[in-house]
């Protein structure tokens, strides 16, 4: 029973004015669309870094190979690690969130609507720009943290890492425009009685990677400006011949990107903090630490950068001092995952797909967190680092972890997004088979690094003692494509028979399962009043309300809040739903940026064409600016008065 | 279908097995089988590491485990569990345990960082600089005239002396590591890093460069040669004394080259090599290759593409565009300039006169 | 980039949100501190490499090619245009239209006459010799005090879009806040000078 379908008798339904057809993607402002856009372009680049995946493991199944030119496998890596990162991960994560955040506080919309869409479109022509590189000379192939001085012009000729700086700037600024957008809406656009103690974890998770967004990309913006000015001005900010400083290069990027690291991974850590308690009945253990030691690793996660530099040679009290700080990062992670597992103690679990995906995710991430510790040993790491025990590592915290845990969150929510269950048995199959075929292809990688593979090489001698446990990663990276094909297999399938999914499949608690699957577009109605943590909960269930609200982790509640947990806002009932108006402001702003874009990217080149480019960027920029101001003017509350 | 805790099981022991199995096979660039002090303490301080870490995952996959099996939802169950939203001891437990743990493990780390950070005033001074895509190697004072001795590829060290390498590069950054003496240190253009080991035992070991240098990265390799001391002395003698006047022929692929014959062509500009390549005792003297001098006595050719022998040193003279992608020496030698400028046997008279430059030192094993 | 909150119901003075503080003024502050890390970060990039410029053979010193009397000058216009800005915002509150376009359009002058020192100050020391590639110094002080003006643009650019689309109802709660956070930009980019002043060319 939705509680927008029992109530909407009450209210004004909205006139919704959105496009049909293809216009109505092209101009949305809904934030459920802009989530699916998210979702399905980050989906397509995921696969796509998959299969350079795939043709680098195949090129090294056996020593000697001559699959792949040095050159093409060095574009293949370098794109495979940007496009996960970049276009495919930290999309996926942002999708789920512009999809559910508002839904899971009670809110219509995101804070910006024209923003939100202004940051898919800068984000899906980001990562084309980076694909066009392909076919205008080469691919970057410097790999994904394109350390100085071999990104300089005298070393990597081609445009491609000219077209790695845009495009990594162009979804970079979708990044920026993105958390400023989730920071206000989490803040600022909470359902009454949704205080941040009452928040989703999913929801506290997104405000502390949007916070960890806004400070740590634009340090990243830096360094690929000074690269590029490097590149086609003149300076010598990374020219060591000249002065420059290429360790400065590494000191801004990780700066950067350890944080990136969070950014990818806590998102996941609040999807496994939703289905675990939903699947196990109870309320999640520790609510206040998980949420807190979520702010801990954020906050850490500034003060770690140089963990990826150890043998950079910066003195023993440096490296002491990054290597404390990033094994205290042990400690909230830890008590993450023994609040999660203390939430399935006495649960009654139901073993659902996306409750196999979340328990992998606790699995294989212990293993990513354990060879996390050894790195972060200076002594050790220096062994480690460079070779294919960090490639392990990371694809432990990465695939083991955040992949599974939006495997984990895409089976959990694609009913309330698309109003169809997917198949639980192929989800399962598919579960298994990607378990196996994952640990068969990430685990071997540990031996061979100890084996003194380093990483990044496009062959390998035959008798180092490395080819079984390339054979066995190859073979399984191979089974691993399988595993997404069911998966997407049972995409296709379900969205066209899957069986029709209830608001509230799960027996869920959160906001997003009070409203009908797929919401509509005005997701609430009647604004809804909060009483607890689980505010379904409190309807279902109104006997657990004492329990739900009561003992002291929840915070402090007063008499009348515990008398009812979840009601809607009975005076204004009659308050008319303000929707944003569909807009191509959004879309020609970032066409506008992408072609000045691409005369940068040519103007020390071809000075004239480039330049006029990057004059008509401007224009259509400003034009569709013109038109932005135009229809918020018109959309704006205010207007009628 | 269920999350079966056999299924885990299986995983858990073939993953097992797997380990043992490595384990049982050291090959050539093992870190597990350290050979030098730096590489020996390193691999000490993961051993306990290794045990809290197998421990700390047994542990935390057994509870896992366990609560799938034991509080699994049985079919047609609507009870409700009991509604526990936390408790304060045991929070403070398991965040104080694993700070305890990671407590130990930097005890550790730090003594091993500040033994292995430790440059004695004696140690043998060498000094490795990196280019794309080969090791430069330089001998302060050890050469004729107190000039340094320059050598590239092979990195002779005494045993059980320490030997501190003075790390530089010529273009991008390179990282330097021999997996059993010792961890990486990175090349960096502009700043000068140190690394001090001690090889405890004769031995060729394997080596590479770590960090991705560009196109040709995965074939930038060099063998450190740790000989005795008396041999290490030896080797300097004969290294720094030029090599005498080139005499006798040798057979490659059927062709008869003279090394006298050879030394000509080597020596005429019109062929290239002198104006990259450096032969001590004679007027090649260009900058920009590896110092050939000795070139016979190398363990491999082309930084670790080939092992040596006069037929693969032919083989590289022909095909090193093929051989190693992107290196310098490709630019110049291409199969048109090959065909109009070197014939067959012009290359066996060449590989005759490479080949007889050799030093006499008794090779100790491969590692 | 003019955002309201459409979701929420038309209140008299301000829209209802969780914290009481409007949307687009929170986006702004949130915005104000993601560009407050871009100018640390050139701003560290300067103090890097001021030392090794130093020690170059082609050194270039800082002291003999920056005018400080020319960037007081500067410096002070910036912060007058804050001064006016503040009073322009409390005459669209009043709704004092004349004073109101009086001081929006005095801070945009402002602005403008820095950009135009900032334009001859470049033209000068470029005529001097020191460019993005002369040396060390000339690649850190372009690049950072060359994107601090490109933000001085783009905040006159700002005020001036702001005065067009409020100057016949400047005190309507929305247009109000139109001009605060403008404003609150503005400011920013006048405290990055004040930095940039300080550390760059008085230090």
């Amino acid at each position: 029973m939705a509680i927008a379908e029992r109530t909407a008798g009450t209210v004004s339904i909205p006139v919704v004015n959105v496009r049909p057809g293809w216009a109505g993607w092209l101009s949305t402002t809904d934030h459920k669309r802009i989530g699916i856009m998210y979702l399905v372009s980050a989906f397509v680049f995921f696969l796509i870094g998959g299969i350079e995946a795939l043709l680098m493991r195949i090129q090294l199944g056996v020593p000697d190979n001559t699959f792949l030119t040095p050159d093409v496998y060095n574009q293949l890596f370098t794109m495979h690690g940007t496009t996960m990162i970049f276009l495919g991960l930290m999309p996926l994560n942002v999708g789920l969130g512009n999809y559910l955040v508002p839904l899971m506080i009670g809110a219509r919309d995101m804070a910006f609507p024209r923003l939100n869409a202004l940051s898919i479109w800068l984000f899906i022509f980001g990562g084309l720009m980076l694909y066009v590189s392909f076919f205008v000379g080469g691919a970057p192939n410097v790999g994904w943290f394109a350390y100085a001085p071999l990104t300089q012009k005298q070393y990597s000729p081609t445009a491609g890492v000219d077209y790695w700086i845009i495009g990594i700037g162009l979804t970079g600024v979708a990044s920026i425009a993105g958390a400023l957008n989730f920071i206000v809406t989490i803040l600022n656009m909470r359902a009454p009685g949704m205080t941040l103690n009452r928040m989703p974890l999913f929801v506290w998770m997104q405000l502390v990677v949007a916070f960890i967004l806004i400070f740590a990309f634009p340090v990243l913006t830096v360094a690929t400006i000074q690269l590029l000015f490097d590149r086609h001005f003149g300076t010598r900010f990374f020219l060591p011949n000249l002065g420059g400083d290429v360790v400065l290069w590494q000191h801004l990027f990780w700066f950067f990107g350890h944080p990136e690291v969070y950014i990818l991974i806590l998102p996941t850590m609040g999807i496994i903090s939703e289905v675990l308690p939903t699947f196990s009945r109870k309320p999640i253990f520790g609510y206040a630490f998980v949420a807190y030691s979520g702010v801990a690793i954020g906050f850490l996660g500034f003060l770690v950068w140089a963990h990826h530099m150890f043998a950079v040679g910066l003195g023993p009290l440096a490296n002491a001092f990054f290597g404390a700080a990033s094994f205290l990062v042990a400690v909230p992670t830890g008590v993450k995952i023994f609040n999660w597992l203390a939430t399935m103690w006495q649960g009654s679990l139901n073993l659902t797909t996306a409750m196999h995906y979340a328990i992998g995710f606790i699995s294989m991430f212990i293993i990513g967190g354990i060879s996390g510790v050894t790195l972060a040993s200076p002594p050790i790491n220096v062994q480690q680092t460079d070779s294919y025990y960090v490639v392990a590592h990371m694809h432990y915290v990465l695939f083991g972890g955040a992949i599974q845990g939006i495997f984990a969150g895409i089976f959990y929510w694609f009913p309330k997004m698309t109003g169809r269950m997917l198949d639980e048995r192929l989800g399962k199959w598919q579960f298994w088979l990607m378990l196996i075929s994952f640990n068969l292809t990430f685990f071997p990688m540990h031996l061979s690094g100890n084996a003194g593979m380093p990483r990044r090489i496009y062959t390998y001698e035959a008798d180092m003692g490395w080819n079984l446990w390339n054979l066995i990663s190859t073979t399984g990276s191979l089974l691993l494509a399988v595993a997404f094909l069911l998966f997407l297999w049972n995409v296709v399938t379900s969205i066209r028979r899957g069986p029709i999914a209830p608001a509230d499949p799960w027996d869920g608690a959160t906001l997003e399962w009070a409203v009908s699957s797929p919401p509509p577009v005005y997701n609430f109605a009647v604004t809804p009043r909060v009483r607890s943590r689980r505010p379904l909960w409190d309807q279902k269930y109104p006997h657990l309300r004492e329990i739900n609200s009561g003992h002291g982790m929840s915070g402090a509640h007063n008499e009348s809040e515990k008398r009812d947990g979840f009601e809607h806002e009975t005076s204004p009932a009659m308050e008319p739903i303000h929707l944003p108006s569909p807009t191509y402001a959004p879309l020609i702003v970032s066409v506008g940026i992408m072609i000045l874009g691409f005369g940068i990217i040519y103007l020390s080149d071809f000075g004239l064409i480039a330049a006029s480019a990057m004059i008509v960027g401007l224009l259509i920029m400003a034009f569709g600016i013109l038109s932005w101001v135009r229809i918020s003017h018109v959309d704006s509350p205010h207007h009628a008065h | 279908m269920r999350i079966l805790p056999g299924t885990l099981l299986r995983a858990t022991i073939l993953i097992a097995l797997l380990v043992i199995l490595t384990a049982c096979s050291a090959g050539p660039g093992d870190t597990y089988d350290p050979y030098g002090d730096n590489a020996r303490r390193i691999y000490e301080l993961l051993i306990p590491i290794w045990w809290m870490a197998l421990g700390v995952f047994i542990v935390v996959e057994g509870l896992l485990i366990y609560a799938i099996w034991r509080f699994r939802r049985r079919p047609g169950s609507t009870a409700m569990p009991a509604q526990v939203h936390g408790n304060m001891q045991v929070e403070i437990l398991w965040t104080i345990a694993p700070a305890i743990i990671v407590l130990v493990i930097a005890v550790l780390t730090f003594r091993t960082q500040a033994e292995n950070a430790v440059m004695p005033e004696d140690a043998l001074r060498i000094k490795a600089i990196g280019h794309q895509w080969w090791f430069e190697f330089q001998y302060p004072g050890l050469g004729a005239e107190g000039k340094p001795l320059v050598t590239a590829s092979d990195m002779y060290i005494p045993v059980g002396r320490p030997v501190t390498v003075v790390l530089e590069s010529q273009d991008v950054i390179h990282n330097f590591w021999v997996p059993k003496l010792a961890g990486k240190t990175y090349m960096i253009p502009g700043k000068t890093n140190f690394l001090t080991f001690t090889a405890e035992q004769p031995g060729i070991y394997r080596a590479v460069c770590a960090e991705f240098c560009g196109e040709a990265h995965a074939l930038m390799r060099f063998r450190v040669i740790a000989v005795d001391e008396a041999e290490f002395e030896r080797w300097i003698d004969q290294k720094k004394t030029p090599p005498a006047a080139p005499v006798g022929t040798l057979t490659v692929n059927g062709l008869t080259g003279d090394a006298a014959r050879g030394q000509a062509i080597f020596l005429d500009a019109r062929k290239q090599c002198i104006a990259c390549h450096v032969v001590e005792g004679t007027n090649a003297r260009g900058l920009i290759g590896p110092n050939l001098t000795y070139y016979g006595s190398r363990q491999t050719i082309a930084a670790g593409v080939l092992p040596y022998s006069p037929e693969n040193l032919a083989r590289w003279l022909r095909e090193a565009p093929k051989l190693k992608p992107g290196n310098l020496m490709s630019r110049v030698l291409t199969p048109q300039w090959i065909r109009a400028n070197l014939s067959d046997q012009e290359i066996a008279d060449l590989v005759a006169y490479l080949d007889s430059m050799k030093v006499s030192v008794a090779l100790p094993p491969e590692r | 980039m003019s955002e309201s909150s459409m979701t929420r119901p038309p209140t008299a003075a301000a829209h209802h949100t969780s914290l009481g503080v409007d949307n687009r003024k929170l986006g702004v502050w949130t915005f104000i501190g993601s560009e407050t890390m871009f100018f640390a970060t050139l701003i560290t990039t300067y103090f890097v490499f001021a030392p090794v410029n130093r020690a170059r053979p082609d050194f270039q010193d800082p002291r003999k090619f920056l005018d400080i009397e020319l960037t007081t000058v500067l410096a002070s216009i910036l912060l007058a245009s804050s001064l006016t800005m503040v009073l322009a915002l409390s005459a669209s509150r009043r709704g004092d239209r004349r004073s109101f376009t009086t001081w929006l359009l005095a801070t945009v002058g402002l602005g403008l006459a820095f950009i135009g020192g900032q334009v001859y100050e470049f033209n000068h020391l470029y005529h001097e010799g020191l460019t993005l590639s002369s040396s060390l110094f000339g690649t850190t002080f372009f690049v950072l005090t060359g994107f601090h003006g490109a933000h001085v643009a783009v905040g006159v650019i700002w005020l001036l879009s702001v005065f067009f689309k409020v100057r016949a109802y400047p005190d309507s709660p929305e247009n109000a806040m139109d001009v605060e956070i403008a404003g609150l930009y503005w400011h920013f980019v006048d405290l990055v000078w004040v930095a940039i002043f300080v550390l760059v060319y008085l230090i």
